[in-house]
């Protein structure tokens, strides 16, 4: 198991080494000058000419492509991710500021895609060919055509608007400050962004479980006279849970994805909606900085599902 | 004597039907009898087709034009002389949804094919050949892929600027991928079959092998995978002109029209700017996949039976 984790964490390294690069290469496409990510835009703009160049020269911006892209390299794994060009603020700033209110919707919308997708899923694979089965079969379909947003503004207009439960959007009021005072706030949005999430694994669990289902060790497990909760549940089950992990993982770049347009939606201030604002105002080193942190953050959400797949199946381990 | 004379006639027919190609066409032929026998499928055809004239003939159906701005009559709820109401500048909205849809949908699939024809032109020849070319192109498709697909659009976005055709060249940029891995994990499976090795003991060239032979063999996969992913562009088209992001706010798009719902005001008191746009969008998505579905039904073999 641990060499097995190991070398999935060694596959990594050359290709965020390669995404850093291109997100570097980009960077430096972009117009714009180096200096002005690179210390304050107010202190920037205090220095004259000369103190400028001779910043330029001290931060190493004169030498080679490569060199350069070393330095930024070095930086960034310091911590040091530069400043936003339209706001002056530092990245690593902006980061602490923004990410707990996309991590606390995305862990919520992940919880609600997987916990109410695997259920329906399940039922509609245990009640096979029943009007149940058909209906949620019809539901999933309509939950990946819906574009999200829709449905999000439908839920805005009909719980918030005219039904008056939940607020519009927002996360922090003040006085407010525990999880449990924002979920009224959270919950809308963690509701509409695992919606289409929600429908995939859904379809797919019911896939895995019906498969699972006409296996030899099912009939077997009936044969010897396990009640049928324990048949379905112990046996079919646990064995329909791989794939379906591995679902979760491939579908993670939607919900990432659907943060972005949903955080909008619902002014949610996490860090898609300062990805939208950064790329409207064309602040270049916050777009490629959270463009390599999505990245940095899928990576490793698919090796934690790789660990996750190897442990419930020793299968892969051997590969 | 007699069976023999009738056994050869039978088989002169069969000889003479496969000649003239008439045997040919019925696996397609079955395929397309199989999609009309799903309901769903169906009914999703028809959804589509209704939707796909609808936009194409705009110009005969619709009396206004979307472009008008017309200060007197703004936020006018339906009537008979504006089915879908008007908008804040008193703009037709039915006029819109019908030239929005020309736009979207051209985007949607015309993304789609472009994608289609970079990752399976790919990944056809690269699967086939195998080698250095096939691990150059697997590493770049990983690294394409390891973006969350809306983020790299959205960074393409900020660095090319917005305009219809560098959309469509994004999706093309950012779609290509799970279209080329397709393609490949087809070419690596047909690699492997008895007539591959016949054609190369003929001398055929490795591009003819690849492209005359192997891929007919992957049409189905790729008819699917086209149709779910015109489903996804025009979904990912709508959600970047509702940021503002996509296609350019003055031409009519479904996205761009969905715009003006981000004010709570419209939201709350003029539904059919944003209800009745919404509702095309989803049905028209939905219609795809149900088509996709069907495909997929239709042509897989181990769905067959």
């Amino acid at each position: 198991m641990l060499t097995y984790t190991l070398r999935r964490i060694m596959i990594l390294i050359p290709m965020l080494l390669v995404i850093s690069f291109l997100v570097y290469l980009g960077l430096e496409l972009t117009p714009g000058d180096a200096v002005e990510y690179m210390i304050p835009p107010d202190v920037a703009n205090t220095l004259s000419r000369e103190a400028l160049d001779e910043l330029r020269e001290a931060l190493g911006l004169n030498k080679s492509f490569l060199e350069r892209y070393w330095i930024w390299l070095t930086n960034v794994l310091q911590g040091n991710f530069g400043h936003s060009t339209s706001g002056g603020v530092p990245i690593s700033q902006i980061f602490l500021d923004r990410l707990p209110a996309t991590i606390e919707l995305s862990i919520l919308a992940l919880f609600f895609s997987t916990v109410i997708g695997c259920t329906l899923g399940t039922i509609s694979a245990l009640r096979r060919g029943s009007a149940s089965d058909s209906l949620l079969t019809v539901a999933g379909m309509l939950g990946v055509s819906i574009p999200e947003f829709f449905f999000g503004l439908v839920a805005i207009l009909t719980f918030a608007l005219n039904l008056a439960w939940l607020p519009v959007g927002g996360r922090l009021l003040p006085g407010y400050e525990t999880l449990w005072d924002r979920l009224p706030n959270l919950i809308l949005p963690a509701l509409v962004l695992s919606l289409m999430m929600t429908a995939g694994v859904m379809r797919y669990s019911r896939a895995a479980m019906l498969d699972a289902l006409s296996r030899e060790y099912i009939r077997t497990a009936r044969a010897k006279g396990l009640p049928e909760w324990r048949v379905n549940f112990v046996h079919g089950f646990r064995t329909a849970l791989t794939p379906v992990i591995v679902l979760i993982g491939f579908r993670l770049p939607t919900l990432i994805g659907g943060s972005v347009i949903i955080e909008q939606v619902f002014q949610w201030p996490g860090v898609g909606n300062e990805f939208v604002t950064a790329v409207r105002s064309q602040d270049y080193p916050l777009v490629m900085m959270i463009a390599l942190f999505s990245v940095l953050a899928m990576l490793l959400a698919s090796l934690i599902i790789d660990i996750l797949t190897a442990l419930i199946d020793p299968r892969v381990r051997l590969e | 004597m007699s069976t023999s004379a009738a056994l050869n006639r039978r088989f002169d027919k069969l000889k003479a039907l496969e000649e003239s190609g008439k045997l040919k066409s019925r696996g397609s032929g079955r395929a397309f009898r199989k999609l009309l026998s799903n309901r769903l499928a169906v009914l999703g055809l028809v959804m589509f087709t209704i939707i796909l004239l609808a936009s194409v003939f705009a110009p005969l159906i619709a009396e206004h034009d979307p472009l008008r701005v017309d200060l007197r009559s703004r936020l006018l709820p339906p009537s008979a002389e504006h089915w879908f109401g008007t908008d804040m500048t008193g703009r037709d909205v039915f006029a819109r949804v019908l030239y929005g849809g020309r736009i979207s949908i051209l985007v949607g699939l015309g993304s789609a094919l472009l994608a289609a024809v970079v990752g399976v032109g790919i990944g056809c020849y690269t699967g086939y050949k195998g080698g250095w070319i096939d691990t150059v192109a697997l590493r770049t498709s990983e690294i394409f892929m390891s973006f969350p697909q809306l983020i790299l659009v959205l960074m393409l976005v900020a660095i090319v600027g917005q305009s219809l055709v560098n959309l469509i060249l994004i999706f093309v940029v950012t779609g290509w991928g799970p279209m080329y891995r397709m393609a490949r994990a087809r070419m690596l499976s047909i690699r492997e079959e008895e007539f591959v090795q016949a054609l190369e003991s003929f001398g055929v060239g490795s591009i003819r092998i690849a492209y005359k032979h192997m891929l007919p063999n992957a049409l189905g996969p790729i008819m699917v995978n086209i149709t779910l992913t015109t489903a996804m562009f025009i979904l990912a088209e709508a959600g970047l002109s509702f940021l503002g992001l996509g296609v350019p706010l003055q031409i009519p798009t479904w996205g761009n029209i969905l715009n003006a719902a981000q004010d709570l005001r419209i939201l709350q008191n003029y539904w059919w700017i944003w209800l009745p746009v919404g509702l095309v969008i989803s049905s028209f998505v939905l219609a795809v996949n149900f088509i996709g579905d069907g495909l997929r039904d239709s042509t897989d073999p181990t769905m067959q039976g």
